[in-house]
């Protein structure tokens, strides 16, 4: 009789065991670092560089929405008037928004492809997870945080802090007076400006 | 000019008292508090949009060409000892400030760079403490002192050429940048104090040439993301009992 308890706890201790162990989540700094190496593989890449603005943009934003989530992004950016944005305009504004973290990349691609990156301590609270890293080079050093929250068994960055100041926070402080019908108008005068920088800078 | 002062003053009594409040990105009150920009009043946005045009025509036109033809000039080491050479001038002003706000262990920090770097790395020009023996630089200065003694912000400021300021941290830039001027022992006149001035802000500009640009091309309101930008970088600066972003690493 008392093998069979034995054996009866013994089972559960190790179903517990089981459950505590699939239950754990994710590491952020193991999922984020291929991530980051994958994307500065990419700035690095010379068929890349050829290419032209419009894809160079796409092809950039397709990469880093394997983990980044660009709608909590806007979610944050835009603030209350989110809430009674249609469906699909909270979509378009996902989509132009993310173009418009596309040329932050491009625009760093000079200056950071080049560089070291270190990663340092991750911070984790419940679902929410800050991974810190360093830009470094032999001129300067540059902290860059993903800031990240668990959706199933990603991680994905809902805001990025260079140099401490939280982009997200930058941009809500933009946006904040912009009439609602005016938000998309805003962010498509801005990625048409970007474009033609940027192709006149090519030419 | 003692009514001026006066008047300066009492500006500085009325900001009234205040204190930063901690944030953490990880929780989501982090984007719902009200930024420190919306308490800290911009009743001259008008005049600062102005003035910020006015930095901005001044840096693309003026300050960026000479900066870059002198980091072209320069080489990058002789640029770094210069940076080096005028911030270990002012470690005596952030001793002073450190002791003021009460923080004897940064104030210890601060009096171990100036004597090694003075010393060992001949007369500031290399940062011996820092690489050698893991002093990092301590940042300290009269408006944050005024702020630990319960001044407030005052309102927010753009100011010719030095760019973003409140009312507070202008008055204590101004008395800090005063304070070093005696160790300009080089200079012999006031003209010539400016100039190294000057001469000290292009080697600075020198060494993070680009950044503005690119950050500026970026925003969808410059003048708001500037003054956001330098509320948030300030506010983290001054989290001096938490760890700094290098010592996270």
């Amino acid at each position: 009789m008392k093998t069979v308890l034995y054996s009866m706890l013994l089972l559960l201790l190790l179903s517990f065991a089981g459950q505590a162990a699939a239950a754990a989540p994710p590491n952020p700094t193991e999922q984020v670092k291929p991530f980051i190496e994958r994307v500065v593989a990419q700035l690095k890449d010379p068929s890349f560089k050829k290419d032209t603005v419009d894809n160079r943009i796409d092809r950039i934003v397709k990469l880093v929405s394997e983990h980044f989530d660009f709608q909590e992004m806007s979610k944050r950016v835009v603030g209350k008037p989110w809430q009674t944005l249609p469906a699909a305009q909270q979509q378009q504004f996902s989509g132009l928004f993310a173009k418009l973290l596309g040329y932050v990349y491009l625009d760093k691609v000079d200056a950071y492809v080049e560089m070291k990156i270190e990663f340092g301590k991750e911070q984790l609270k419940g679902e929410r997870a800050e991974v810190k890293t360093m830009f470094t080079d032999a001129a300067k050093s540059i902290p860059v945080s993903y800031v990240m929250m668990l959706k199933g068994d990603k991680w994905m960055a809902y805001d990025v802090f260079v140099e401490s100041i939280s982009l997200v926070r930058n941009y809500m402080e933009q946006f904040k007076g912009i009439p609602q019908e005016q938000l998309i108008p805003t962010l498509e005068k801005k990625l048409n400006e970007l474009k033609a920088n940027k192709e006149k800078n090519k030419a | 000019m003692k009514t001026f002062l006066h008047v300066f003053l009492l500006c500085l009594i009325l900001c009234g008292s205040a204190k930063a409040e901690e944030t953490n990105a990880l929780d989501d009150s982090f984007y719902e508090d009200a930024p420190v920009e919306e308490t800290v009043p911009d009743p001259f946005e008008h005049f600062n949009r102005l003035m910020f045009q006015f930095n901005d025509v001044t840096y693309t036109w003026v300050m960026e060409p000479v900066a870059s033809s002198y980091s072209r000039t320069v080489p990058d080491d002789i640029r770094q000892v210069t940076d080096n050479f005028f911030y270990n001038l002012q470690e005596p002003v952030r001793f002073v400030n450190t002791l003021l706000q009460l923080r004897f262990a940064d104030a210890g920090t601060v009096l171990a760079r100036f004597a090694i770097n003075t010393i060992g790395g001949v007369g500031g020009l290399g940062d011996v403490a820092g690489q050698e023996f893991g002093f990092k630089r301590v940042e300290a200065g009269l408006g944050e002192t005024l702020e630990t003694w319960g001044l407030t912000d005052g309102f927010y400021l753009v100011v010719p050429v030095l760019g973003a300021t409140t009312l507070r941290e202008l008055a204590g830039t101004t008395v800090d940048g005063l304070s070093t001027t005696p160790y300009y022992f080089f200079a012999d006149t006031w003209q010539e104090g400016t100039l190294i001035y000057m001469g000290k802000r292009l080697n600075n500009l020198s060494l993070r040439l680009g950044d503005y640009k690119g950050l500026k091309e970026l925003t969808i309101d410059p003048y708001k993301a500037f003054r956001d930008s330098y509320f948030q970088y300030r506010k983290q600066a001054r989290k001096h009992s938490a760890p700094s972003a290098d010592e996270k690493l």
